[in-house]
């Protein structure tokens, strides 16, 4: 099976994510999914958009990868991250930890997306009702979605 | 003078567009090149900018050089 890193403006296939990861000596593979969520710092959302240094965005997650796979005695990583509009309830990342034994993969899953939010160039806008925000950028708040000035909204 | 390539995204790809190409003062470093988009778009040193050359994050003080690329980033955001 080749291996999987990947930016796509496509719906992600877990079962494509899990068939990335299936070798013969893996006893546990472990899928995490994160998926857009209809509310967000008490705000309605409406949809999700993301955008990404896609080249770069590989790179690290391959590396990254490489990085667990020194971490963890692991089989197999994938790593997938959508971009686009991204409707509610859909997945917007997708990872896949395959190991000898369940303790490594459950681990080297946990690590991989609390690195992947830290590290890879992804970006998150938020759409909700009345405006839109880019998660991560602003001191403040959502900037209206009409207003020239970066507003500081509680 | 080297020419470099810059690419902005997110929030400030909106601000200042996906980038341009440009001739930097010899020693120019990836700080400074930061410094002087800020003074030219006060309203972005706001931003916790991460700067990747090449596709790998640098420090401030890395000095670019002929036909580098020059990213910068808001805070990343994916998951």
């Amino acid at each position: 099976m080749a291996e999987l890193f990947e930016i796509t403006a496509s719906p992600i296939d877990p079962t494509r994510l899990l068939a990335a990861v299936g070798d013969p000596a893996a006893g546990a593979s472990v899928l995490f999914l994160g998926t857009t969520r209809n509310e967000n710092a008490g705000r309605r959302v409406t949809l999700l958009e993301y955008e990404a240094f896609t080249s770069m965005a590989v790179r690290e997650m391959r590396q990254l990868a490489r990085q667990a796979q020194r971490r963890w005695p692991l089989r197999r990583v994938a790593m997938v991250h959508r971009t686009g509009v991204v409707p509610i309830g859909d997945t917007s990342v997708g990872i896949a930890v395959s190991a000898a034994h369940r303790a490594e993969a459950f681990e080297a899953c946990h690590w991989l997306i609390d690195r992947l939010k830290e590290i890879v160039p992804i970006w998150k806008k938020e759409h909700f009702r009345g405006g839109t925000v880019w998660i991560g950028a602003q001191q403040g708040g959502p900037e209206p979605r009409r207003g020239r000035r970066r507003a500081s909204v509680p | 003078m080297p020419c470099v390539r810059l690419r902005f995204f997110a929030s400030l790809r909106e601000r200042l567009g996906p980038g341009e190409d440009r001739a930097v003062d010899p020693g120019t470093t990836a700080g400074s090149l930061w410094e002087s988009l800020v003074s030219t778009h006060p309203a972005i040193g706001r931003v916790r900018v991460r700067i990747a050359v090449n596709e790998r994050y640098v420090e401030p003080a890395h000095e670019l050089t002929e036909g580098d690329e020059v990213a910068f980033f808001p805070p990343v955001s994916g998951g």
